[in-house]
Order: structure tokens, then sequence, then C-alpha cells
């Protein structure tokens, strides 16, 4: 990589603000800030520096609606609020689908807007850590934060996932490398371990890495779990593990002081789903016969947890609830997002800060392709080319304040660097605007 | 445990390797995530560009396999699965060796071929999916092109006029 001279050309300095990418939420970044504009940004990883380094060309800035050549046009805020409340007030069977990746404070009157239409309201759990939410109501929940990580571990397991890729600054600013009260020499206190079929980033960086074959994590934890427990294991290879390896691992595990086991969507992605999650943390209740260890999802958007944790606190559900009867229901692949969709039973589609068009299945997206779609967002994204009304949002923890909560459900708050473009508003705004017309909307019609 | 030393594989595809047998389509296994590049091209918000083809559209494979089916880096091939087939680049792993495995990172791409099934757990399968791929001499879309093709929400309207 080139050099780059340092930016010297600034205004001012925000320091201390809390990043809006990954469940990491490093609340460490210096912005540097030029004329109301972001002109660079300090401690940030590669994919932090490129959201808030943002692409100004495909920018969300005006309200726009779908002209009758089918061709996004601009609009009024009014115009595109009135046709959007008046979409949501109509309809049978809404779907309000996204909120991780804006602020806690926007969920509140999403919520009220979802209790007043019977609506669902889902977040991007659904589609990445949802079977973990359910094998966490199966089997239990072993957490930490991530300072007892960072101050004790002396193994960190990562499987599934691939942080150097997902969470470029997990390792160094939580996990692996920092220097905690207990493991004074940092990195070299601690064992990394990765257990992946990949040859990973983050296996790379490894001391041991597991490579058990595609779709063998069940298998292969199961056989650590039967050996924890005494049990001596029938086959040479498990998972495409030589046992041999099983024992010697499992042994590794057993002695340590405080062990960590991260995990991605490779486990909760593959045929298995949940119960992967399940056996994952019956491990880690096992382990915990002869050592302190933990477990902790590695969430991928800043506030997907903050969704979660803020409906479970609200309605008792963490994703997936319809209230289409009038009270909270949440029924696992009954209202839930994808399948409310394969099923084609979502007559509007609401998405806010979220991207279906680029993250679902095309099986389910075509759904999308018959109903009206309302986007609120703050790029020209894949969505955006099925959206029929667009509302410009603002960018939370650059141009607005807020509340996320890190993917160790610690609430951190996200500062404002710069002010938003002048023709664009707040989430938490748009959304009050929207509740309020589809209030007056009802009581008109009653 | 020695898993960590890994046996290095050149840069260089060799298209006259002996051991090689040419195949015309090869049968392979799906998986989609995400990666350091898609990852800061989508939340920069550069869809729309080249640049988002390039990290996106693109399935990345041992060169082994590459050199199978003769394709070289950023030919085009097309992914076939049970849930359809979209045209990507071909690109030369970077951890490889996983031969009969080709990773594409998640976006719109991706997702013309992966499962839609959840099997009532809310979650799409979107890893260990049944593929085939083969050459192709089709260049891949852009974002905005791919959506409209795969789609078509406003392209009969669109043509209508026209």
């Amino acid at each position: 990589m080139a050099y780059e001279e340092p930016i010297t050309d600034y205004d001012k300095i925000v320091e201390n603000c809390t990043c809006a990418f990954c469940g990491s939420n490093c609340d460490d970044l210096d912005i540097l800030v030029k004329e109301n504009s972001v002109v660079g940004v300090r401690h940030a990883c590669r994919l932090g520096a490129s959201k808030i380094m943002e692409d100004e060309d495909q920018r969300l800035k005006v309200p726009m609606m779908r002209d009758e050549n089918g061709e996004l046009v601009e609009v009024e805020w009014d115009t595109a609020l009135d046709a959007a409340a008046e979409l949501i007030a109509n309809s049978i069977r809404p779907l309000f689908y996204g909120w991780s990746e804006t602020n806690i404070e926007t969920m509140k009157p999403g919520l009220e807007l979802t209790e007043l239409v019977g609506a669902v309201i889902d977040n991007q759990a659904t589609i990445c850590h949802g079977p973990t939410v359910q094998a966490v109501q199966n089997v239990g929940y072993p957490l930490m934060t991530l300072g007892e990580v960072k101050n004790r571990a002396d193994m960190v397991v990562y499987t599934g996932s691939n942080p150097m890729n997902a969470h470029p600054r997990h390792l160094s600013r939580y996990t692996t490398y920092p220097k905690g009260w207990f493991r004074k020499r940092g990195r070299y206190d601690r064992t990394l371990v990765t257990w992946d079929p990949k040859y990973s980033d983050t296996a790379k960086l490894s001391d041991i890495w597991i490579p058990f074959e595609e779709n063998g994590d069940y298998e292969f934890v199961n056989a650590i779990r039967a050996v924890l427990k005494g049990k001596k294991l029938t086959k040479d290879v498990i998972a495409g593990i030589p046992i041999e390896d099983i024992y010697e691992l499992t042994e590794k595990m057993k002695n340590t002081q405080f062990g960590a086991l991260f995990f991605g969507l490779g486990l909760t992605h593959t045929l298995s789903k949940q119960r992967n999650i399940d056996i994952a943390i019956q491990l880690i209740q096992d382990l915990n016969k002869y050592s302190k260890w933990v477990l902790l999802p590695m969430r991928g958007h800043f506030n997907v947890n903050g969704f979660n944790i803020f409906m479970s606190y609200e309605m008792g559900f963490p994703y997936g609830v319809d209230f289409c009867r009038g009270y909270p229901r949440y029924m696992i692949g009954e209202t839930t997002t994808i399948d409310l969709l394969n099923r084609k039973e979502a007559d509007v589609f609401l998405v806010i800060a979220a991207d279906p068009g680029a993250h679902f299945p095309s099986g389910a997206n075509m759904h999308l392709v018959d109903i009206p779609v309302i986007q609120i967002d703050i790029h020209w994204g894949p969505t955006t080319e099925l959206a029929d009304i667009v509302l410009p949002g603002t960018f939370v923890g650059v141009e607005t304040e807020g509340t996320s909560y890190r993917m160790d459900s610690v609430p951190l708050h996200m500062k404002k660097a710069i002010d938003p473009p002048e023709t664009c508003r707040e989430d938490e705004w748009i959304v009050t605007e929207l509740l309020n017309r589809v209030k007056k909307i009802k009581e008109a019609s009653k | 445990m020695t898993y960590i030393e890994k046996p290095s594989i050149s840069n260089v595809i060799k298209f006259d390797e002996h051991n090689v047998a040419q195949v015309d389509k090869l049968t392979v296994m799906l998986n989609t995530g995400t990666d350091i590049y898609q990852g800061a091209c989508k939340k920069r918000g550069s869809t729309l560009k080249d640049e988002y083809r390039k990290v996106a559209g693109v399935a990345y494979m041992d060169p082994k396999d590459m050199a199978k089916l003769g394709v070289g880096n950023w030919d085009s091939v097309l992914v076939k699965s049970d849930w359809g087939a979209v045209v990507v680049y071909a690109a030369h792993s970077r951890d490889a060796p996983h031969e009969g495995m080709i990773f594409i990172p998640k976006g719109p791409w991706a997702n013309v071929i992966v499962s839609n099934e959840t099997y009532c757990c809310s979650d799409p399968t979107y890893k260990g999916i049944e593929a085939t791929v083969e050459k192709s001499d089709k260049e891949v879309l852009l974002m905005a092109d791919l959506m409209r093709e795969v789609y078509k929400k406003y392209t009969k309207k669109a043509e209508g006029v026209n």
C-alpha cells in the first residue's frame, strides 16, 4: 500500500466518536472535519473508515417517488410522506424491516407505528444471528463483556467467523492483541484458535487452525463434548479431523484459565442452523466444569443487537414480532421476514437502514416486485432499484447522535461530528412523521 | 497440531499442468459471506460503480479448479444452482487451497443463486449450496443492470413507453 501523507488540513477534530459499522462499535474514533464535511478519520479500520468517508456520489439527498415511466423522480417531503403513510395505513399485512443501522431513538416511534397498524417488525437478525437467538432461548447465554476478555482471556477461539474481514479491530482492540490486567504481554499470553473449513485471514494469524470439513461443525463440537464427558471416540477421523487432535485440543481447552468462544454466520447459515449454536453453547457449559469459558456471537451491524435488546425489553420478543392480532406474537418461520416474503404474504414493505436488495436471496426478493417498497436509507443501493418511495435519512454516528448496543450488549452513545445535508431528515423524524400521518388517516376513516 | 503449516500455492495458474484434466463443467460447493473488500465498498455506498462488481460479482476459486476450467483471473464464469444462474468473474482465492469450493461475497450476484429456504428457522441457507461452474463469454452485469434483469420491476413499464 502506498504511503499517504497525514491529513493536516482540517478545522477541528471530533474525538472519541463511536464507529457505525460492525458490532465492535469502536468508540475511540477521531473524525477530522473541515467546512462541515469529513476529511479524514483516525483509528478506524478499513471498513469503518470507508463508511465514514462515504461516497457522496450515491448519497440520497432528496425524497423520491416513481413516476408513470417507473423512474425515480424528486418530490416534496410532504408528498412522499403522505404517499408512504397512505400505503401503510391501507395495508393489510405491512412488514417493517431493518432498524439495525439506525439508533435506538428511531425504534421507539417505529414500534408505536407497528402497533398502530398491526404490522410485523423485524431486523437483520432474521437473516444473520436469528438462529443464535433461538439457541439462546433453548439453552442459555453464557456471555461476558469484551473488557473481561481483554483483561483475562488466555484462549480465544473463533469459529464460523472471519473477524479480520468482518470485524477487523476485534482482535486488536478486544480479544487477542491488547495487554490486559492478567495478560500483561498481550498476544504472547494468549492462544488464538480458529475452527474454520477455510484458511481464512483470521486462520492465517492463529496459533491453531482446525479445518473441519464443510457442514462438519455440529459433529466436531459434539466430539469435543464427548471427550469432555470422558467418552472414548470410536472413529479415527471426525469431521475431517484426526481424533488425536481432538483429544489434544480438548485437553488444551480444559487447561486454560479463561477461554472465550466467538462464533459467526458460518454456524448459523449452514443446514443445522440453530442446532449448531445449541451445541456450541452446551460445549461452553460443559467446559465450565473445568475452567472459566464464555461465548459471544459476532454481531454484524452496529445496532443489530440494540434492536433485539430494545424489542425484548419492550415486547418480550427479540425479532420478527407480529402485531396483526393486536398483541405481540413471535413465531420463527411464520412471522419472520424471509418466510413472509417466501409465502408472498406482506403487502407493504418498509425498509429502514437495511439493504434487502443486496442481502436477501432473490427468491425472497421476488415478492418485492409485486408490492410497494418504502425505503429509508442514506445511499442509493440495490434496494433503491426496487423501491417505490425513497426517503433520505441521516448518517447515525456522523450526522446524528444516538444510542447503540455493542455485540456484548453494552450501550454506547454515538456522537455527531457534522451537520446532515439540509434536505435530509433524521430517521427518528421520518418515522415519527409517518406515525403522525398514519394516525390522522386512521382517525379520519373512523 | 500443526495445521497452520500450509502448502504454499503459486500465484501463477498453470494451464498446461499435466495432472489437471480439463473439464467443461465443475461441480462445486458454493459458500457466500462477507469479505472485507465487499464490506468496505458496500457500506461506502459505491454500489452502482464498477468497483462493486469487481468485489461482489466475483467467485473466488481454487487455482487448480480454475486450471481445470481453463479460466484466468477476471474471466467470466457462469455459476448455476437449483435457485438460479449468474455470470460472475473468476478470481484466484487468497485462502486456497480449497478444491471443489467457491466463495462469492454476499451481494446481488450471490443472491441469485443462494437458497431462500429457511427450513422454518428464519434464516435462509447462504452456505453449503451445490452449484456448477462453467466458462462463459458473457460480461458480468453492473448492479443496476443485474437488478433490472433479475427482478424486472420497472423494465416492463419503461419498455412500453420506449
